[in-house]
């Protein structure tokens, strides 16, 4: 309690990251309630399409005639899971590989930092279009795709921590009671080394929105759920008379991973005491 | 065998032939020179419809291949070409061409009889894709001279005036295919030709800019004196939907063929003065869209739920919603504007409350969370409007109380799914009727297209011996009346047993600035040469 | 250079062969995972197409030999760098991407060159007036690029700038059909360059001035500055000759790192500006399910960004000797 405390007062005092959580807050709630309040099919073509907003239509119709606040709503909560669920996925990932390879050392630790170079020569967005083409569109297929591209910084990242604890005098002293090695990498290590990793997962959920939307602009997106980059895409072919069928989901996902930004960079001060001085 | 000289016969025969000289057609240009410009989304991958006939591909080798015939009218009414004049024997079995003399290719070389009876033989008949529809009943091809082609064929075939178009028949020049086995599909599409053509057109090839443009620049030696009109045939490539529809509207291009602009920036475009859409000038292709069912498989092998799928999906707001106002409802596999169309066919009728009905008597009742059955669904990737069809057809399936999963696929992974595998439960497509259902149709609903791994075929396992009883009798037929009436027959058939679910007629919109004087003259328009187009 | 750093070349390079093999393998078997192949789509393409011709298509394309054959056939081409023909296209995979490559290196070189000019700038600028206000506006204004999808900039850029203003245009690489002189053209090539390089090269500027901003910072608190300025030398000259060299270092690694990144956003800024690029040919390529052209860009361009990576640690060497003695 007096930790979280402690924590909170320093992540208190990043302005931008208070509002930046207040904001993903209410982007959230509205995600997961704003469905059930607002119970508008996105995909039911209920109105003229194109129209600008209206008390009917708050925000207007798409290009087929149906409620861009729906899709926004429900758009919201396929971009945050998605974003959440890749970057839990690549984390989980990464630490694995990371810190196999920074407890380890050695050979395991050439042949794991060589997988993930190997990732990292790959041009990233390239290979998750091929992999979602491959396997098909779908939920699944495009956040496993993400987190595919996504784990390799979180490994060398949880590596390095891995490798600083592991000489430790706290490890050594584990060893000394005769631990096993996977319980003092997984009880001991871990919580010491969480902290770096949070704040980089958490940026990695931002990217994974970011990934997503680019994706499912070029079409590659589920086609049975709405999701905000798939809105820009079909806002696109009528972006001379109604731009704003574009701009509205475009601004959701600025605001979105800019807040998710914000939250980050106050989780980095809050956790990071070097960096609490400036 | 009696021969009798075209004129004499003109009255009596159904296909409107006509022995016409160059009296019919304009004299000399409005206006010589200048640059047309037009715009589509995708590169071409071949300058040849040998390879392909793919809407870019056909538009820009139109213009720089011919056929012996040209068209005019919606109706395609024959006209001289490459050919001056034809006779045409009394039992339909014996077609005599004359070739123009003096034509050359643009390479200098002589065109003659020989190139014409290589192109068909060797090159048109086995590799495109309507090759042996069109020539599988040719028995001989002759060149008593170098001017003249005989055409002998097996049985009469009520169409063959119709194959002679630029992007069905070109003819292509037999030189410049010396030293290539043309029994090898992959030699033949490796030949240099397909990528820097020679024809007889009146245009010829100047520069290839992948990515970007193609230019074709005037053809000197053109065999039609004064023509073409203009300099320059530019088509420039735009993935973009929405570039392309600035590029026109700043005059930055100024033809957008063959609906290459979203409908909804045709409504806007459309109120331009400088600019003009029509739907006219494709009357020949008839695109027809449809849902292919497998019936393979129960529930969508019952009648009864296949009309609840039709009864479910209103045709009219489809036309209006998704393709902005660019078609009209179907009523069968012929599409209204073809001259086989069955003018007897009822509309199809909107009412979700008899589809429950229907669903309800054919015992797929609704279970507690108010499904009767789930069913997977495909659509094909062309674009945007075929995945919002996707998307309504899962809405309002959804409403009767069918779970449709949609499973998105590029056209490799849709191909394979469709025509080679069969794991399809309903799928949208299109299909061109042609001028003719012995061409288009026939090939969807023949049981003898039901054949694994050939494209746009019988994909439902549909049989019906009267059906391809039918469409084997209107392959050889002569009689106009009787033809007709096989046809009225088989659409009547395919309109009640819905083996597809006719959804809508597309239309091929063409927007253009009206600068451009002269474009639509048949009913094959962006497949002509153009080579009496001009530019203000 | 000594011959220290030929050796260090040389061991790079040999690192660099697992690599290529390793990404030969990945973008092979990816591929072959895929439904659907090349031949079924020139069959369709063509309106419609018999079994019999689709067949006859897979052979002459060597795509029903059992798979481990047409790898090592794909691996010894590779050998001679003969990258094999495009399925759809008919044309060799190396003319193709030869083709391309240019207008994509323009468009790449083009934002990496806003990038880092503004990228570096900004971040320069904003670390010597620290927690001023020039400092919050360009650290507003990173997290602001930093958070914008790529293409949906470009589409507000076109509104703005074609729609709007009517300024720019709004897609292409050149105006078409007109004749022009060198230098005219190579003006409108550049007014067609704007849009897309801007959209492809902001976020990267944002990413470059977040990184310069925060290393600065900490090369300012480490000992060696503060022994500068315990020698007297004036805060400028601080900040220029030892800060900016020491921080630049982590810019220049993250931007070889961030080229593979970069061909990523060029898909889809390629795609919104139909600039005619790299980009574009892999995502048509993905369309058509054109196999052996995929796999020459996925080679090609994890070649680049292989080398790429090579000329990070060769210039990286140039900023910091200690790194080839390695």
């Amino acid at each position: 309690m007096k930790r979280t405390l402690h924590f909170w007062r320093r992540y208190r005092r990043n302005r931008g990251a208070v509002v930046g959580l207040v904001l993903l807050l209410a982007i959230v709630l509205a995600a997961v309630f704003g469905p059930m309040v607002y119970t508008v099919d996105p995909f039911d073509m209920i109105g003229r399409p194109a129209q600008t907003p209206s008390a009917r239509f708050p925000l207007g119709t798409d290009v087929s005639g149906r409620d861009i606040l729906a899709g926004l709503l429900h758009g919201g909560r396929v971009s945050l899971l998605i974003g959440v669920a890749a970057s839990l996925c690549a984390t989980t990932l990464g630490v694995v590989v990371g810190a196999a390879a920074g407890y380890c050392g050695r050979g395991s630790d050439i042949l794991l930092m060589r997988l993930t170079d190997f990732f990292l020569t790959i041009p990233s967005f390239v290979l998750a279009v091929v992999i979602i083409a491959i396997f098909r569109p779908s939920l699944i297929s495009v956040m496993s795709a993400i987190a595919i591209v996504s784990w390799p910084p979180v490994a060398r990242l949880a590596r390095a921590e891995f490798m600083a604890h592991r000489d430790r005098e706290y490890v050594q002293a584990c060893r000394a009671m005769g631990m096993s090695d996977f319980r003092i990498a997984a009880r001991h290590i871990l919580p010491n080394a969480l902290p770096p990793v949070i704040v980089v997962s958490s940026l990695l959920v931002a990217t994974a929105i970011l990934t997503e939307s680019g994706l499912s602009f070029l079409g590659l997106s589920d086609p049975n759920v709405v999701s905000w980059g798939y809105m820009i895409g079909i806002g696109r072919t009528m972006l001379r008379t109604a731009w704003w069928m574009s701009a509205i989901p475009g601004m959701a996902i600025l605001v979105t991973v800019l807040c998710i930004n914000l939250v980050g960079e106050g989780l980095s001060d809050a956790l990071n005491p070097k960096l609490q001085e400036r | 065998m009696g021969m009798s000289r075209l004129p004499a016969i003109l009255a009596a025969t159904p296909l409107a032939l006509a022995l016409c000289g160059a009296a019919a057609l304009a004299q000399s240009c409005p206006k010589t020179g200048g640059t047309l410009t037009y715009v589509y989304s995708l590169e071409p991958t071949s300058l040849s419809t040998i390879a392909t006939s793919a809407v870019p591909v056909a538009l820009i080798s139109t213009k720089i291949y011919e056929s012996l015939l040209t068209y005019e009218g919606p109706a395609l009414t024959p006209k001289p070409g490459l050919a001056e004049s034809w006779t045409i024997s009394d039992d339909r079995k014996t077609y005599t061409f004359k070739l123009r003399p003096g034509v050359t290719w643009h390479d200098g070389k002589p065109f003659t009889a020989q190139d014409v009876k290589f192109s068909v033989e060797d090159i048109i008949r086995p590799y495109h894709s309507r090759g042996k529809v069109y020539f599988g009943d040719v028995e001989a091809v002759e060149t008593p001279d170098d001017l003249t082609v005989v055409f002998r064929l097996k049985a009469p075939v009520p169409f063959f005036m119709n194959v002679f178009q630029p992007g069905e028949a070109p003819i292509m020049p037999k030189h410049a295919f010396d030293g290539i086995d043309v029994k090898a599909v992959a030699a033949v599409r490796a030949a240099p030709i397909m990528q820097n053509p020679v024809g007889t057109g009146p245009f010829r090839f100047k520069e290839w800019r992948k990515g970007s443009h193609i230019t074709l620049e005037r053809n000197p030696g053109y065999w039609r004196k004064g023509f073409p009109c203009l300099d320059q045939v530019v088509q420039r490539i735009m993935p973009d939907g929405a570039a392309r529809a600035i590029a026109i509207e700043t005059g930055e291009v100024d033809l957008a063929p063959m609906s290459s602009l979203p409908e909804a920036e045709v409504q806007r475009l459309e109120k331009i003065p400088t600019l003009e859409a029509s739907q006219a000038g494709a009357e020949a292709l008839g695109p027809n869209l449809w849902l292919e069912v497998n019936m393979r498989e129960k529930p969508l092998a019952d009648l009864k739920v296949r009309q609840a799928l039709s009864l479910a999906l209103d045709r009219e707001r489809i036309v209006d919603v998704i393709w902005y106002g660019q078609g009209k409802p179907a009523r069968g596999p012929v599409v209204s504007t073809n001259a086989a169309f069955n003018a007897a066919l009822k509309p199809y009728e909107y009412n979700p409350r008899k589809a429950n009905q229907l669903l309800d008597e054919a015992g797929y009742r609704r279970g507690a969370d108010g499904i009767r059955f789930k069913i997977t669904q495909h659509f094909l990737p062309y674009g945007e409007n075929w995945a919002r069809l996707g998307e309504y057809v899962r809405q309002e399936l959804g409403k009767v109380g069918i779970a449709v999963e949609t499973q998105s696929a590029d056209l490799g992974g849709w191909l394979k799914a469709v025509y080679t595998d069969w794991s399809f439960n309903l799928t949208s497509t299109f299909s061109h009727n042609y001028s003719d259902p012995s061409i288009g149709v026939e090939r969807t609903f023949h049981s003898d297209f039901i054949r694994k791994g050939a494209t746009f075929t019988n994909s439902m396992g549909y049989r019906n011996p009267r059906v391809d009883q039918l469409f084997g009798l209107a392959a050889r037929e002569i009689d106009p009346a009787a033809r007709q009436k096989q046809f009225d027959e088989m659409q009547q058939i395919l309109h009640d047993e819905l083996p597809v679910i006719f959804l809508m007629e597309m239309s091929y919109t063409h927007v253009w600035n009206r600068k451009v004087k002269g474009l639509i003259t048949n009913g094959i328009s962006m497949y002509s040469s153009w080579d009496g187009v001009s530019k203000d | 250079m000594s011959s220290l750093s030929l050796g260090f070349v040389s061991v790079r390079l040999l690192q660099v062969v697992p690599s290529v093999l390793g990404i030969a393998v990945l973008n092979f078997a990816l591929l072959h995972l895929a439904p659907g192949d090349a031949a079924e789509i020139i069959g369709a393409q063509s309106g419609g197409a018999s079994k019999e011709f689709v067949d006859e298509l897979r052979r002459s394309f060597g795509i029903d030999r059992p798979l481990y054959q047409q790898f090592f056939i794909y691996l010894g081409k590779l050998l001679t760098f003969d990258l094999g023909m495009s399925n759809v296209q008919q044309r060799p995979v190396l003319d193709l991407i030869a083709d391309r490559m240019p207008a994509t290196l323009l468009l790449m070189l083009t934002a990496i060159g806003i990038a880092i000019v503004v990228g570096v700038l900004c971040g320069v600028v904003a670390a010597m007036r620290h927690r001023k206000w020039v400092d919050t506006i360009v650290s507003v204004l990173a997290l602001l690029c930093y958070a914008t999808p790529q293409f949906w900039l470009g589409l507000m850029l076109i509104v703005l700038f074609s729609v709007t203003l009517g300024v720019l245009p709004s897609g292409g690489m050149m105006t078409i059909g007109a004749q022009m002189e060198p230098l005219a053209r190579a003006l409108d090539i550049g007014r067609h360059l704007v849009l897309p390089a801007l959209t492809l090269g902001l976020f990267y500027a944002a990413v470059y001035a977040r990184l310069m901003r925060a290393s600065m910072l900490e090369v300012y608190s480490s000992d060696f500055i503060t022994t500068a300025r315990a020698k007297g030398l004036s805060e400028g000259r601080i900040s220029l000759t030892h800060a900016a060299r020491n921080a630049l270092m982590p810019v220049v690694t993250l931007g070889g790192v961030q080229i593979g990144h970069m061909l990523g956003g060029s898909i889809l800024v390629e795609t919104v500006f139909g600039w005619p690029g790299l980009g574009r040919l892999l995502f048509d390529g993905l369309l058509q399910r054109d196999l052996n052209l995929l796999l020459g860009i996925l080679f090609i361009s994890s070649i680049l960004v292989v080398l790429c990576n090579l000329l990070v640690d060769l210039v990286y060497g140039l900023l910091d000797p200690r790194i080839l003695a390695r």
